[in-house]
């Protein structure tokens, strides 16, 4: 039965809405109330008691529903609210979710070129985090997961700044050449610095909200993270002490589909990441991903909770990476060309805004072509710069590791280190040619008495 | 800081009472290292007074003008949080049962001075006590979390090893974790088992970028944690959880600090240096009283020429990074080294002890460096006594190296 079900849910959430609703559905709460009156509660828990024998699974109420504002045409959905967003606000929306495709497509291709290690697009997903971004205060701490650029562009962080990182150059203050690309990090925008073990953010998310609160800050912690990461025990354990200790931290799942080559449908068996929420005592909701006013308003209204509440809220937002996992991945192993091309036409979040722009006489044809071609040139002229310059000192690899007084260990190694540079350093070739991109070309070894 | 200690050890006016007639070996509560009057608790080697500043405008308390409290291990750990919490506003104590007192009695009415937004509970989860303790660091904060047993820090491995260690280094110093301290009882206490005796430091040895510290004593507990909470760096404070009620001494009630990465020359000596730390310093004291007075059941296997040794021991209390140079200066000197700990022998610190010492001293040396530690087995309930390094199989070691 359970592998049937399984099976019919492959493709993630889309088929998520046809799973039938439990039968003869009764309300929990009118249940409750029922029971209450007749068979009082249990002893020192407030339980009401029932003479039923009952089992029940994920939300009592079937699928949770998917928050929405505009549909596929762009225009506003039946009995929705049009949110307060003004032409300025609305047009920033829509450059930064272009500015993301202009930078994948750029970065995407220079490391299939070999000029950077690695790469990670957010093909897709352009609507979740800059709707999400936008929401935010630009002080409120944002610990990601590594497909949140989006939300550093958003706050101003500068193409040069994403160049050196992915570089790993002289100008990457980010990680100082020592972690992968896509890896950034910045105290001024307010963005903890990404690591690759995944969701071990989402417990410091609790302790960042918790500082915060105790700083009387009126801002909050922000944690991304992907439906695959969910499954990892830190998720279980940051929405718990978030919502037990309590702290204001506002989660945001990304669901979109996949964790590398694993479907939604292999994740979990329950109602996606929303389901999860009321379990912890979460308020949650669950958002169209792929509508950037839909996750705009529903994180705004999250974050207003968090801060009222001092406590976690999840946002579920349910959207599909149209890209390959990463620069190492090549998706159409494990999925259909035709599944992707398909997504991209019937839910793009570009279009859907743009005709919403249209509709609303804020945009043109022109200024759309404008643009792209700007971004196109900003993002190639920022790549051309970065390219050239060299790396941190070598010597940058040994520092760090602990603040004061520099470990006996350390210190030795460095020296070891340095005594091989000034033995081979010019003539065993992977070192020479290696030295070379490094500021000072390694002489702060090879040339240290 | 190493080798502070007045030849001879252990200042000769601790007023330790003298055995009795039939004599008897020495123990946790008659230990040499306990300092059981005030005038030798403060004269602790490298005791730095940090509430100078505070009195700088007004009479300052001088040596002579300090006060001591009678406190065991347990006492003194909470007195040291009591401090921290007082001088900083930013100070949070946390874990599992810790707002009722903790249960080794470690936060005892911490919570109800300080209130529950600075000393709490958390829900039982290692991982997330240490990931919310790296996230309040992460903002600047003093973060110290407790782990209620070292056994069950593995779930928080992942946190520790991966993000607390390498934050700062993978953010190229922009965001840190140094108001990050964890504590956490560790060792054997007699009928732990499996669960509740282990010695994990060896495991966290790779993790650069964290410090790891374990006191001996009251003393050592209270100056060594403040100096781990202040420390600009993550550290793992491990504290030997038989010495909590067993070890007493006199400790100085103002606020005072111990110096990291120093180790500490109990004993001096000129023929054999051992390096331990924690639970393991009692019974190396004990084999020390052994080696120059073997009850007649033993004698045999201890020879007249060995009796009169001389044995140098290095309290090495931060194990990460340790203290190199005071190793290296007393194996140079002594030529024989044997290393004693709790934990297993492969992966443990011992092992990178010998190496480095072989590096270092290799001429020097005149037999093999010795390890007693903890078979490479599970603690085991029923078998502790066999398991453990007790006074008898240091004894042996240190014979067995002096006649090499």
């Amino acid at each position: 039965m359970a592998s049937l079900r399984a099976i019919a849910r492959r493709g993630g959430r889309r088929a998520l809405t046809a799973i039938p609703a439990p039968p003869a559905f009764v309300p929990l709460q009118a249940r409750r109330l029922h029971d209450q009156v007749n068979h009082g509660t249990l002893p020192h828990t407030g339980l009401p008691l029932t003479p039923k024998l009952e089992f029940f699974n994920s939300v009592a109420s079937g699928p949770i529903p998917t928050f929405r504002v505009l549909d596929g045409e762009g225009r506003v959905l039946e009995g929705a609210e049009e949110p307060e967003i003004d032409r300025e606000l609305a047009r920033r929306l829509y450059e930064n979710m272009n500015l993301l495709p202009a930078l994948d497509n750029l970065l995407y291709n220079v490391q299939r070129q070999g000029k950077i290690s690695f790469y990670m697009t957010s093909y897709g997903e352009e609507a979740s985090i800059i709707g999400s971004a936008a929401a935010l205060d630009n002080a409120d701490e944002v610990l990601g997961q590594y497909r949140e650029m989006g939300v550093l562009l958003w706050r101003g962080y500068t193409l040069d700044s994403v160049m050196a990182q992915c570089l790993g150059n002289q100008e990457d203050i980010a990680t100082k050449g020592r972690q992968m690309p896509v890896h950034f990090g910045s105290p001024t925008h307010h963005f903890m610095t990404i690591s690759s073990p995944l969701a071990t953010q989402i417990p410091q998310a609790a302790g960042v909200g918790y500082a915060l609160r105790r700083m009387r800050k009126p801002q909050i912690a922000v944690c991304y993270f992907g439906e695959g990461a969910a499954s990892e025990g830190d998720f279980h354990a940051g929405l718990l002490l978030a919502s037990t200790v309590p702290s204001p931290t506002l989660y945001f799942a990304r669901n979109n589909g996949f964790a590398i080559s694993t479907p939604a449908a292999e994740q979990y068996h329950g109602d996606g990441i929303a389901s999860r929420g009321p379990g912890y005592g979460i308020d949650t909701i669950r958002v169209d991903g792929n509508d950037v006013l839909a996750v705009y308003v529903a994180v705004k209204e999250a974050r207003r909770r968090c801060l009222e509440q001092g406590r976690a809220v999840l946002v579920e937002a349910m959207t599909y990476r149209v890209g390959h996992h990463s620069t190492s991945d090549d998706s159409f192993a494990y999925r259909s060309r035709a599944e992707v091309e398909d997504r991209k036409k019937i839910d793009n979040p570009h279009i859907r805004l743009r005709l919403y722009l249209q509709s609303k006489g804020w945009w043109t044809a022109e200024e759309e072509e404008e643009l792209k071609s700007r971004l196109k040139k900003e993002v190639l002229t920022a790549f051309k710069r970065a390219e050239k310059l060299k790396r941190f000192p070598l010597e940058t690899m040994f520092g760090d590791i602990y603040a004061g007084e520099e470990p006996w260990n350390i210190k030795e190694q460095k020296e070891e280190l340095a005594r091989l540079l000034k033995k081979y350093g010019n003539t065993w070739e992977p070192w020479k040619n290696e030295l070379q991109k490094f500021e000072n070309n390694g002489k702060e070894f090879t040339e240290k008495s | 800081m190493a080798g502070t200690t007045a030849p001879g050890g252990v200042d000769a006016s601790a007023s330790v009472e003298p055995p009795p007639a039939g004599g008897h070996l020495p123990s946790v509560a008659t230990s040499r290292l306990m300092r059981s009057t005030r005038d030798s608790a403060l004269r602790t080697p490298g005791l730095h007074w940090n509430d100078v500043e505070e009195h700088a405008h007004g009479p300052s308390p001088v040596v002579g003008q300090r006060q001591t409290q009678k406190m065991n291990m347990y006492q003194a750990i909470r007195d040291a949080l009591s401090i921290a919490l007082t001088k900083d506003d930013s100070a949070i104590v946390f874990g599992e049962d810790v707002s009722f007192g903790g249960v080794f009695r470690t936060s005892m009415g911490l919570a109800e001075e300080f209130g529950r937004e600075r000393v709490f509970n958390t829900p039982l989860t290692e991982q997330g006590i240490v990931g919310f303790a790296i996230g309040t660091a992460a903002m600047g904060q003093t973060a110290i979390a407790e782990i209620q047993f070292s056994d069950y820090i593995f779930p928080a491995f992942d946190q520790i090893v991966n993000e607390a260690a390498k934050f700062r280094y993978r953010s190229g110093g922009q965001y840190n974790v140094g108001g990050l301290t964890i504590r956490s009882p560790t060792m054997a206490v007699g009928h732990g088992g499996l669960y509740h005796s282990q010695s994990p430091e060896g495991y966290f040895l790779g993790a650069a970028g964290m410090k790891i510290v374990v006191p001996r004593s009251p003393i050592q507990a209270k100056g060594l944690l403040l100096a781990s909470i202040r420390d600009p760096n993550p550290v793992l404070f491990l504290e030997p959880k038989i010495l909590y009620r067993s070890a007493v001494e006199q400790v100085p009630i103002d606020d005072y600090t111990l110096p990291l990465s120093s180790a500490e020359t109990v004993f001096r000596g000129s023929d054999l240096t051992i390096l331990t730390y924690g639970t393991p310093l009692f019974s190396v004291e004990t084999a020390l009283a052994l080696l120059a007075n073997p009850p007649e059941s033993i004698a045999h296997a201890i020879p007249a020429s060995v009796r009169g040794a001389s044995i140098e021991v290095l309290d090495l209390r931060t194990l990460l990074p340790w203290d190199m140079s005071a190793i290296e200066e007393s194996v140079r000197r002594t030529r024989r080294c044997v290393v004693v700990h709790e934990a297993g022998r492969i992966g443990g610190l011992g092992a990178d002890m010998a190496a480095e010492i072989q590096e270092r001293c290799f001429l020097r040396l005149e037999a093999p460096v010795r390890r007693v530690t903890g078979w490479d087995t599970p603690v085991p309930l029923q078998y502790e006594k066999f398991y453990i390094p007790d006074a008898l199989r240091i004894l042996d070691a240190v014979v067995e190296t002096l006649t090499f």
